[in-house]
């Protein structure tokens, strides 16, 4: 008597490296825009909005959409 | 069971799991948080609490200094600029030129002082250059806001303004800042 196999999705350790190294890149970048404020120069923070939204559309799409199936009882 | 178990049922092994997909969300939550942060600096019209405002929109009214000449090579003055919260500090550099700076240290914010050579923030031992402002030692890594300086034909000195900070654009800073100077050279 066979067990119906169960499939499982989860999130790829590459989705979630992927992620990780996304973040890393948001700290430095508002480090970057936040010294740059402070000196006064507020022609960057158009471009690094953009970008860090861009950032952010590429980490929910990671972490809601990028899966791998495996199958079996674990 | 002790008590505060029936009073708080918890499965602690059950709370203490955490999927991969869970913390990949937490990640781009943190993410977004950032995103909104800067966000928020772009929405935001006041300048923030310390921060250079050289584009200031309104009209910015001379203060009186004194006489230029009171002031001996390694001496300083301390006045107030825009408002009684910017303290800024008047000096005349070794070589006998005349300079002002906002106070604020640009590392934690303290009031730095000169100290005849240099400008010194004593809460982290950071350095500044009279002559620009540049970090030349220690945790800051921004020069001084500077602020403009007007010798009226009377002798009287007075700060008429916020001098932008310098940028690789808008000089050869490597060439200028101390700190840098070594790798010019090198």
């Amino acid at each position: 008597m066979t067990q119906p196999q169960i499939t499982r999705v989860r999130i790829s350790p590459a989705a979630l490296g992927v992620t990780l190294v996304l973040l890393v890149i948001q700290l430095y970048l508002f480090e970057t825009v936040l010294g740059a404020v402070l000196d006064g120069q507020r022609s960057v923070l158009p471009g690094a909005f953009f970008v860090s939204l861009a950032l952010t559309a590429i980490s929910l799409f990671l972490a809601f959409r990028s899966t791998v199936e495996h199958r079996g009882g674990d | 069971m002790t008590w505060w178990r029936r009073a708080f049922p918890l499965e602690l092994a059950e709370e203490g799991h955490f999927s991969r997909r869970e913390f990949a969300r937490f990640l781009a939550v943190v993410s977004a948080g950032f995103t909104a942060g800067i966000g928020y600096l772009w929405l935001r019209k006041k300048p923030l609490e310390g921060a250079s405002d050289p584009e200031a929109k309104h009209a910015e009214l001379p203060v009186a200094l004194g006489l230029a000449a009171d002031l001996q090579p390694g001496q300083s003055r301390l006045f107030k600029f825009r408002d009684e919260h910017d303290a800024c500090i008047l000096l005349r550099t070794p070589k006998g030129e005349l300079r002002a700076y906002r106070q604020t240290c640009t590392h934690l914010g303290c009031a730095v002082r000169y100290a005849g050579e240099r400008l010194e923030c004593p809460c982290h031992l950071g350095f500044f250059e009279p002559d620009r402002g540049f970090p030349v030692q220690g945790p800051p890594s921004r020069p001084l806001a500077a602020i403009a300086l007007e010798v009226r034909p009377d002798g009287s000195l007075w700060a008429v303004g916020e001098l932008p900070k310098p940028t690789l654009e808008s000089l050869d800073r490597r060439a200028d800042c101390p700190r840098e100077k070594t790798e010019v050279t090198a």
